[in-house]
């Protein structure tokens, strides 16, 4: 069973009554352990595509199945609930609580979960660690530069064992080194955990460095490409 | 986890918080001190009833309060003394005669209620023994009489000077009597001073010949939480007696306390009803500029129903760090004067005209912060509702890509 299937899938938006076919039946299999980039064009529908995946927003009609599940078809808080046990979430603007230091914003996804106090402390200690800010986990965001926020987001996406993980344009806000030394954090965590990650973006630097190229245009797929 | 997350979340915008909390602390602690002062002045006021004249519960003939005739007293006194006697929620009492009448000077005349009383008992149930500025409070001598000041200036009587008593005897004959004025008191009810004097039984007994008629007896019961208890308890025993507690004697003054304590909850509800909108826009203001960390975290797995607590807990917050320390203050600042009492003499001429002290002892019943605490948490609750909901209604996909 693949980890993601996406069926027949349209989201129309019918914004001020002019309606936007935003997605156009989006048909779509990821496995379990990709490395994978939704790329196009503003406007393509990444954003979108990757929202239904990530059940936050609801499709036109068509199915997104995670691990055989309908999740158009689960109810709103019980969607929330799913969420928090299978999908991370890295944004392009960080989005890290800014009144919580790096461990905090860490461990409070756990907390969500109701992980144990001591295994909390351990994973992110650990988490930090492997993303390299071990010596910044009571720093709160503002004391940490983009590159440094956005990998605590990282820790904090993979932080509650997620099936896999959905970046909406992780390296937008960085410079080129902090973007290559979060794509490499990345890379690991794919290659030695086995982490799914899909990324929507349009970085070269994060395109050279997926296996497989999804890109989209005027909400359809225009090709989907595996690369070495 | 909640709590800790709203309590930093409290302090984002310091200055905005700090000036809601502010007006809390201000207007809680004012409101509770105002308060404190009214119970105070009123409990102050009753206490006074209660000391001068009152006493907790009165037994009288059952005709003798309306029509207030001689003839009208309490027969078989020794049998309900040791009734009485054997309550053991009663303190003390004193037994009196009543006798409407007029006092005669040189100079003037003015109709008076005559009280014969035994002085001992007496100074164990009410104050007037504790009120007296001139002369003494009775001496062995016959004859004495205590007047009141007002009274005394009225007749232009002094210590000493002789003022004649008449009033109606057993037999309906005008009876007149000098007596000698051994006492002046001052009470905080000018009319009381002006219509109300004290003899001795012994005296009123010489006079009429025969066993004094007793009118009244007032008691005192052990605390006043007892009051009811023992009238009720009285009122079955002594069915053929009229008992009543001081409530039912001056109802207008258990009447205007219940309205008190209605007034002073809807004045605490007005400062409340108040700071309900300025918190409410405090919450509103911070969830707007939090639209897409809600949607954030709506989006990594917080539930809704925890996302509403949050808010309502950091309302709470706002509220009760400066309701609880106003409250706090107001209750410091009501022990701290009632030591001492306000001291509120310059208006003493026409607080005296109401029966009123003139050093007030602010005070306010526990009852009273209970309920103002619960209207507290019901403001932070009606003040974080919408702005709650705002928050819980946000769609994740939308307000993460909210930018402000």
């Amino acid at each position: 069973m693949p980890l993601i299937e996406i069926i027949s899938l349209n989201k129309i938006y019918d914004k001020t009554k002019v309606p936007v076919h935003a997605l156009k039946d989006i048909n779509l299999t990821i496995e379990k352990g990709e490395f994978v980039a939704i790329v196009g064009p503003s406007g393509s529908g990444k954003t979108t595509l990757l929202n239904m995946i990530g059940g936050l927003d609801s499709p036109t009609n068509g199915k997104v199945l995670i691990n055989g599940i309908n999740i158009s078809k689960i109810k709103s808080d019980e969607l929330i609930d799913f969420r928090l046990k299978n999908i991370g979430f890295v944004f392009q603007s960080f989005n890290l609580i800014p009144v919580l230091t790096a461990k905090e914003n860490v461990e409070f996804i756990m907390l969500l979960q109701g992980v144990t106090k001591s295994e909390r402390e351990k994973r992110t200690i650990e988490l930090l660690n492997a993303v390299g800010l071990g010596d910044k986990i009571d720093s709160r965001p503002y004391e940490l530069s983009g590159g440094q926020q956005q990998r605590v987001a990282v820790a904090r996406a993979i932080a509650s064992h997620p099936s896999f993980v959905l970046a909406d344009e992780p390296t937008a806000n960085l410079d080129s080194t902090s973007a290559e030394g979060l794509l490499d954090i990345m890379k690991e965590l794919n290659q030695k955990l086995g982490m799914t990650f899909i990324f929507a973006t349009h970085d070269n630097k994060v395109i050279r460095r997926v296996r497989r190229v999804i890109t989209l245009e005027d909400g359809k797929i225009k090709s989907d490409v595996f690369q070495n | 986890m909640l709590i800790k997350l709203a309590w930093k979340n409290i302090w984002r915008n310091k200055k905005r918080s700090i000036i809601i909390i502010l007006a809390a602390f201000f207007g809680i602690w004012g409101g509770v001190l105002t308060n404190g002062i009214f119970v105070g002045m009123w409990e102050t006021t009753i206490e006074a009833a209660i000391s001068r004249e009152l006493s907790h519960i009165q037994i009288h003939h059952v005709k003798f309060r309306d029509e207030r005739l001689i003839t009208q007293f309490i027969s078989e006194i020794n049998t309900i003394e040791k009734i009485l006697q054997s309550n053991p929620y009663i303190q003390n009492y004193s037994v009196r005669s009543i006798l409407e009448g007029i006092a005669l000077s040189p100079s003037s005349v003015n109709g008076v209620k005559i009280f014969a009383i035994d002085p001992n008992k007496e100074k164990l149930i009410t104050s007037i023994h504790q009120k007296v500025i001139e002369g003494v409070y009775f001496s062995n001598k016959g004859y004495e009489i205590l007047i009141g000041q007002k009274l005394a200036q009225k007749l232009k009587l002094k210590l000493n000077s002789k003022v004649v008593l008449s009033f109606q005897g057993m037999d309906n004959n005008l009876i007149s009597t000098a007596f000698r004025v051994i006492g002046i008191f001052k009470t905080e009810s000018k009319i009381f001073d002006e219509t109300n004097v004290f003899i001795k039984h012994n005296d009123l007994q010489s006079i009429l010949g025969t066993n004094i008629p007793i009118h009244e007896i007032a008691i005192r019961v052990s605390s006043t939480d007892l009051i009811d208890t023992t009238t009720k308890i009285l009122k079955s025993e002594l069915n053929n007696l009229s008992v009543q507690s001081w409530k039912e004697l001056a109802p207008e003054l258990s009447l205007t306390s219940g309205f008190l304590y209605l007034e002073l909850n809807i004045f605490m509800g007005i400062i409340l009803f108040a700071l309900l909108f300025g918190i409410s826009n405090t919450m509103m203001m911070s969830v707007f500029e939090r639209i897409r960390e809600f949607g954030v975290l709506i989006a990594i797995g917080m539930k809704k129903i925890k996302l509403f607590l949050l808010i309502i807990i950091e309302s709470l917050i706002l509220l009760f760090s400066g309701g609880l320390t106003g409250t706090l203050s107001g209750f410091l600042t009501i022990e701290l004067l009632s030591r001492k009492g306000i001291d509120l003499s310059i208006f003493e001429e026409g607080m005296a005209a109401y029966g009123m002290s003139a050093i007030l002892y602010p005070t306010l019943p526990f009852n009273m912060y209970i309920s103002l605490f619960i209207m507290m948490l019901v403001t932070s609750i009606i003040a974080s509702i919408s702005p709650a909901i705002k928050a819980i209604r946000l769609k994740p996909a939308e307000a993460i890509r909210t930018y402000l």
